[in-house]
């Protein structure tokens, strides 16, 4: 392995990629497509009143995953099998290359090509920024984490593609594999999630349950026939009402399945820098997906806890937030896991393939050509 | 370049090579010398393709050895991979890049520096006549266009020893007969040539050997020489203006003939020597003979012998 063989490798799938496919009118389209929901996130969310900048920047954000997950895995899940195809691949084995010089070629050359996508995302990031409401520290983070993760679908997709004979089945391979992250996780910690409820005794401090019973004379209407010397002003509880108390209901233990999650590059994606939650003057919560999925997946993980509820919500000090997940932002983030899991499979998948490419090859898979 | 005293060439000793319940390879031994150039010779899916994968670092032999240069391509792929240039049946190219880029791409592959490179490219495109196509994208290539650029791909690093799967396949009778030149100029430069082919005309005149193979196994070696041609058994056609009498004279004298399509008679003789006395005694006895010409050459005679059994 060599930096000299890496590039010989990468500068030929590029000039490949740029002359061949039709790798302009994807990048124009791209481009429009990010233009159009950038505008009108900004138009949607254009408040003189507010910074609109965090909601445009988890829009920005959750649409350039989203879409690099369905371009990206198309720049590796062929590259190897289709050359084998072209008999071309053979070609550089006889050479002085190895079979690293070629994964890790043609890995960088389908990063660069994904980093091209990120690149041409960027003006909408910047115009987020302007608008305010987000750092610039966040949208560096996030676009680091983005990088990382789209490098870790390469991988998959080369692996794929050494590990299949047409090229047909790797694609649907790694494309399965995507699904399984993005979708899989998911439904399998709403299918789980039910698994992990269960009745369970909880502390509560706030009204108990009872109160209104031992305090009928709030509610009960003044008997018949006598004239109310005033008006009954009704019993409200006050925060002097307020006590600890147990209560029966159901649980979820999301913290013993909240592992799931994380495997998930949207979620990876969204807790590495998640936008501020609103502050309490701004009374507006806006759209905010990214965050709300990093929010969601925090609280997954701290799941039930043995700490006291806290539903004692009475009275003038109190004030609701205009965001209920605005707690999340304080809890343990999770995406170092889903990072680090993404990281480890896809250096298992860079090492599977390399060890597919070796060659002379002893054992050949049903079904695939040498030269 | 080498060592003295480093052995050259290609060794394989008792080769086989299965896929799966599929024996490609049998058990396949030949010795190709430098500053010869050896024919490999044999019918479809007798092991001619595995072998050469397997002479190219590409493919492991389940048994026996081989040596290029006298180096283990299993174990030694690097110092095998600087020393052979492989064309391969079928050769592919990167359909986006013009032809002098494919070359350059490949020299950089073996670690030339690039205006070495430059250099040999432009001399290479002159010798395989692409050079007016040099700047063309590889796609617009014809099949004989390709081939020859698959040649100048095996040539780039200067190898030893150049192993060629049907290098004539798809070539126009001019391109066949500079391929010739070509294999006959790298044997005299002291390189060891492999060749495998079908068009045994050609190689006839251009190898030195031939190593004939049939359902993996070698038949035989056979020298490609004045000694060869001289004595073995040939067939020859004759085509007379008195095919009766003919037929008659050549029953009586026994000798082993069978008429073949267009009136003529093809005759079996064991040599030159013996195919000239029939000539003249035929002439003496007055049966009007218009032509006298061998119906195989050579090598096909010892092809044809050779995997007779094929059905």
């Amino acid at each position: 392995m060599s930096w000299h063989g890496i590039q010989t490798v990468a500068r030929l799938e590029l000039r490949q990629r740029i002359r061949a496919s039709r790798w302009a009118i994807v990048l124009g389209i791209w481009f429009a497509v990010i233009a159009l929901v950038t505008v009108l996130s900004y138009w949607a969310m254009h408040d003189p009143q507010v910074d609109s900048g965090a909601s445009m920047y988890d829009i920005v954000i959750f649409f350039v995953l989203g879409l690099g997950m369905l371009v990206v895995p198309s720049l590796t899940a062929t590259s190897i099998n289709g050359d084998r195809e072209h008999g071309v691949l053979a070609t550089l084995q006889t050479t002085l290359l190895t079979s690293a010089d070629i994964v890790l070629g043609k890995l960088v050359a389908a990063w660069a090509i994904a980093g091209a996508f990120l690149a041409t995302a960027l003006p909408f990031l910047v115009w987020a920024w302007l608008e305010g409401g987000i750092s610039l520290g966040r949208i560096l983070l996030s676009l680091l984490v983005l990088l990382l993760v789209l490098a870790v679908v390469c991988a998959i997709g080369l692996m794929f593609s050494t590990l299949t004979a047409r090229p047909v089945s790797s694609a649907v391979l790694t494309y399965l594999a995507m699904g399984v992250l993005v979708f899989g996780t998911v439904i399998g910690f709403g299918l789980t999630a039910f698994l992990v409820t269960q009745e369970e005794t909880v502390s509560v401090y706030g009204i108990p349950d009872d109160w209104w019973e031992k305090n009928p004379s709030s509610i009960a209407p003044p008997p018949p026939g006598t004239e109310p010397m005033e008006p009954v002003a009704p019993l409200e509880p006050t925060r002097a009402d307020c006590t600890t108390f147990d209560r029966r209901t159901t649980v979820a233990h999301t913290e013993r399945i909240w592992w799931m999650l994380p495997l998930n590059p949207f979620v990876v994606v969204a807790d590495a820098a998640p936008s501020k939650p609103p502050t309490q003057e701004e009374m507006y919560a806006g759209f905010t997906p990214m965050r709300w999925i990093s929010a969601g997946a925090r609280e997954a993980r701290r799941g039930a806890t043995d700490e006291i509820r806290q539903e004692c919500n009475i009275g003038t000090n109190f004030q609701e937030s205009p965001d209920p997940l605005a707690d999340a932002a304080q809890r343990e983030p999770v995406w170092p896991y889903g990072l680090g899991f993404l990281l480890v499979s896809g250096v298992g998948a860079t090492l599977i393939a390399n060890r597919r490419l070796h060659t002379p090859i002893r054992r050949l898979p049903n079904g695939t050509r040498i030269a | 370049m080498l060592t003295q005293g480093e052995p050259r060439g290609i060794e394989v000793a008792g080769v086989r090579r299965a896929f799966g319940n599929v024996l490609a390879v049998d058990d396949i031994s030949l010795t190709a010398r430098p500053g010869e150039v050896t024919a490999l010779i044999g019918p479809n899916g007798s092991g001619k393709t595995t072998l050469l994968l397997m002479l190219a670092s590409l493919l492991v032999p389940d048994r026996g050895t081989i040596r290029i240069d006298g180096h283990d391509p299993v174990t030694q792929p690097t110092l095998v991979r600087a020393r052979i240039g492989w064309m391969p049946d079928g050769f592919g190219t990167w359909d986006a890049l013009t032809v002098r880029e494919v070359l350059e791409t490949i020299a950089a592959a073996y670690r030339i520096p690039p205006d070495q490179a430059r250099a040999r490219v432009s001399e290479l495109l002159q010798t395989v006549h692409l050079a007016d196509l040099a700047d063309r994208r590889a796609r617009v290539l014809s099949r004989g266009q390709k081939q020859r650029l698959g040649l100048a791909r095996a040539l780039i690093n200067d190898p030893g020893v150049l192993l060629l799967d049907e290098p004539a396949s798809g070539l126009d009778p001019r391109s066949r007969i500079e391929l010739r030149d070509v294999l006959r100029s790298l044997a005299a430069e002291g390189k060891t040539v492999l060749v495998s082919s079908h068009i045994l005309t050609e190689l006839q005149e251009v190898a030195d050997r031939a190593v004939i193979v049939a359902r993996g196994r070698t038949i035989e070696t056979q020298q490609l020489d004045g000694d060869l041609v001289g004595a073995a058994l040939a067939s020859w056609r004759i085509d007379s203006l008195d095919p009766e009498r003919l037929q008659g004279w050549l029953t009586e004298r026994s000798v082993p003939a069978r008429r073949v399509g267009g009136g003529l008679t093809e005759v079996e003789a064991a040599g030159e020597e013996n195919a000239a006395r029939l000539l003249a005694d035929l002439v003496r006895d007055g049966i009007r003979v218009t032509a006298f010409t061998p119906s195989q050459g050579a090598l096909e005679s010892a092809y044809l012998a050779a995997t007779e059994d094929r059905q």
